[in-house]
């Protein structure tokens, strides 16, 4: 018998395993919204639809619907949150040509599913009829050159909460505008008490903020998208977030819901934090905060909205949804139904509604965490709708934001703020460009 | 028919370890090379007008390195690597000697005790450390603060590094120290005899009979531990939480994770990897051949 050398041997499998990566494509090249559309299943035909979230318990949810509609049946399987995680196995499924008919689908990562043709455009299947049931800043982020893209399911709106009793023990108002909210910083400030903790290392806060203040990052024109991250606006928040940590009125120590930050909250340390609705139920986890805090509307800038939003998620029908039809009939009901919205916030725990006809019967009424207060519909609710319509998510979201993150990091070795959204800017520039996406500067 | 069975033979006993090797190991190898060497195109605002793939050259190696905070982390781990190597490896054999040494009390006992961190998996490792690294709950941190008006931090970028060096010398010491005991055990007992004979006393044995007779062992913990540097992974990710100075690439293997499953880049991801196991492969070459030489 002829003996197979080591060598021979290696040569052959490197040929053998080259063969078999031929036969692979690469992730991304099949155009799922150039195909003919999938019509709806025939009558009396039973479908089955597979959900792939992160979100609690969102089977609970969906047997609601399964027992009202015995010819839709929808199968959730969970997967680890977004890019922990999820978001990898929905682009390797996607990769396989396999994967779920229905994805929870962050806002802001819904185009970065578009640069590998993961989505379905629900246009073609008539999701117009629906516009009118969503909010129409939520719809606006899930639409993209003539095409729609996801069904929204919830949003984060920014409000301010506060404790009342460390703002009269430094005698500071309680702030309506930023410029107000740094003086009360600097009153804390002499009784030794933060005002709130600036996030170096998670670019998406102080996004919210710019975005609050009206700055428009992206827009997505016919041929190219147009980047405007250092506008007047941003570098004004730059600045003003540069003078606020170098005057040490907040900490940069503790990231917002970090174990040191909530060790700080319960020692009475941190006097108030500008954050989404649903910091709500993690706020309850400081220990003794019962009864101690307040929710007040975010500060305003002189320019801008009355708020932001932080996080929100969409239902997404994947490109590989052999019934999409149906599966958008169910992100429909899911997310804009009474019963679909009141199941996801008891059982799922979901943020703010999409549905501005029904922010949820749970969240009315009075909180006896905040003290009575009714803050959902006092703060929340006018927040939600008084935000900046024209903000857009670009395809690269995650990637600004870490880039964002790692130039702010150097804030702690005397790099400002302002030189860091410079420079973040710069380095997304490159990004694009390496992805093979056109971009430009936005004309001044 | 008989030879054709025993030429068969070994390969069906093979063949369960041979699929999984080639499937989980080889193929995703050359799956890695191959993708490093390819190219997405895009036409329109997200490609929906046309996406092509083509052979790249060695455009993403060259983005890779063009990336300096790709290149800073392999240059930090570098510098982790001359400082904590050592320190780790001169402390297991110091270990190893001294539980070896005749005079050893329970050495049983102690060889447990300093080999149980490794029983504990790098993940909690790091969170049960990072306990004692935070400002407000480390009571470290805390009473040198009270007692001595000292500023601890052992987070800031200047401090952070050796944090981890600190995490992973706790960790893998007693693994270190458990192979070089395993080689000590092996020395021949007459040789031991000889030398008490010949008047050597316990730090001469040590250095003449037992530092050059566990060289081997030496060698092979150097080399595991220059590699696990560079593949320094887990500790930074989790430590990120608490720690500002650590970014999204500061150790290669997080660059390529945070470049693969962040940014959805699998060709620069799969460069940095292949260029990650040939700086690892260099340097442990470099290395042997070095004590290779010095042996002779």
């Amino acid at each position: 018998m002829r003996r197979v050398s080591r060598r021979q041997f290696l040569y052959g499998g490197f040929g053998a395993g080259t063969l078999a990566l031929a036969g692979c494509s690469t992730p991304g090249t099949s155009a799922v919204n150039t195909q003919p559309t999938i019509p709806p299943a025939a009558q009396g035909e039973t479908v089955r639809l597979t959900y792939w979230a992160w979100i609690t318990d969102l089977q609970v949810v969906a047997d609601i619907w399964n027992e009202q509609n015995p010819h839709i049946q929808v199968d959730v399987s969970w997967i680890p949150g977004a890019t922990d995680g999820g978001y990898q196995k929905l682009y390797s499924s996607l990769a396989a040509g396999a994967g779920p008919d229905l994805a929870q689908v962050e806002l802001r990562a819904l185009p970065e599913f578009m640069l590998v043709n993961g989505l379905v455009d629900l246009t073609r299947y008539g999701v117009e009829q629906y516009e009118n049931r969503f909010d129409e800043t939520l719809w606006g982020q899930v639409s993209f050159a003539d095409g729609v893209y996801g069904i929204p399911q919830d949003s984060g709106p920014v409000g301010m909460y506060y404790r009342p009793d460390l703002f009269e023990e430094a005698g500071a108002e309680i702030p309506t505008s930023w410029v107000q909210w740094r003086e009360a910083g600097r009153a804390l400030k002499e009784k030794g008490i933060f005002l709130d903790s600036f996030p170096l290392t998670d670019g998406s806060v102080f996004t919210a903020h710019a975005m609050q203040a009206g700055a428009t990052w992206f827009q997505a024109e016919e041929d190219s998208w147009v980047i405007n991250m250092s506008d007047e606006a941003t570098l004004d928040v730059a600045r003003f977030f540069d003078e606020v940590v170098d005057e040490g009125l907040v900490t940069t120590q503790h990231e917002p819901y970090s174990p040191g930050w909530f060790a700080a909250a319960s020692n009475d340390q941190i006097a108030s934090l500008v954050s989404a609705s649903w910091g709500d139920a993690l706020l309850s986890g400081v220990s003794g905060a019962e009864g101690l805090w307040r929710v007040a509307p975010a500060p305003r800038w002189e320019h801008g909205y009355g708020s932001s939003t932080i996080g929100g998620s969409t239902s997404a029908v994947m490109a590989n949804c052999q019934h999409p039809a149906e599966a958008l009939e169910f992100a429909v009901w899911l997310n804009s139904h009474p019963e679909g919205i009141d199941g996801l916030i008891e059982h799922s725990g979901i943020g703010w509604s999409a549905n501005p006809e029904h922010i949820g019967t749970p969240r009315q009424g009075p909180s006896e965490f905040f003290g009575g207060q009714e803050y959902n519909t006092e703060v929340f609710e006018p927040a939600a709708y008084d935000q900046n319509p024209d903000w857009q998510w670009w395809p690269i979201v995650q990637q600004t934001f870490s880039i964002l993150g790692d130039e702010f990091r150097r804030k702690a070795q005397g790099l400002s703020l302002v030189d860091a959204v410079i420079a973040a800017e710069e380095a997304t520039i490159e990004v694009f460009k390496n992805k093979g996406l056109s971009i430009r500067r936005a004309d001044r | 028919m008989k030879a054709s069975a025993e030429k068969r033979a070994p390969w069906i006993l093979l063949a369960p370890f041979l699929i999984l090797f080639l499937f989980t190991f080889v193929m995703p190898i050359l799956m890695a090379i191959s993708q490093s060497f390819t190219m997405i195109e895009r036409e329109g605002l997200f490609g929906e007008e046309g996406i092509s793939t083509s052979f790249a050259w060695f455009e993403n190696y060259r983005l890779a390195l063009a990336d300096g905070a790709f290149v800073a982390s392999i240059g930090r781990m570098f510098l982790f690597g001359i400082v904590q190597v050592p320190i780790m490896i001169t402390l297991a054999t110091v270990l190893a000697l001294m539980l070896e040494s005749a005079s050893a009390r329970w050495p049983g006992f102690f060889r447990a005790a300093y080999f149980m961190p490794y029983g504990v998996p790098g993940v909690l490792a790091t969170i049960l450390w990072s306990f004692l690294y935070v400002p407000g709950l480390s009571p470290i941190v805390d009473t040198a603060h009270s007692w001595f008006g000292l500023e601890l931090d052992f987070l800031s970028s200047g401090t952070v590094l050796w944090s981890i060096a600190n995490i992973v010398t706790w960790s893998y010491t007693g693994y270190n120290m458990l192979i070089i005991i395993a080689q000590l055990k092996s020395i021949p007992g007459d040789l031991y005899e000889a030398a008490r004979v010949d008047g050597a006393g316990p730090l001469r044995t040590a250095l003449t009979i037992q530092l050059p007779l566990i060289r081997p062992a030496l060698v092979l913990t150097t080399v595991f531990s220059i590699i696990g540097t560079l593949q320094l992974f887990a500790e930074p990710q989790l430590l990120q939480q608490v720690s500002p100075a650590i970014d999204s690439q500061y150790t290669p293997n997080l660059s390529a994770y945070t470049t693969a499953f962040q940014y959805n880049d699998y060709t620069v991801a799969a460069a940095q990897a292949v260029l990650i196991a040939l700086v690892a492969f260099l340097l442990s070459f470099t290395f042997l051949r070095l004590t290779n030489r010095s042996s002779r």
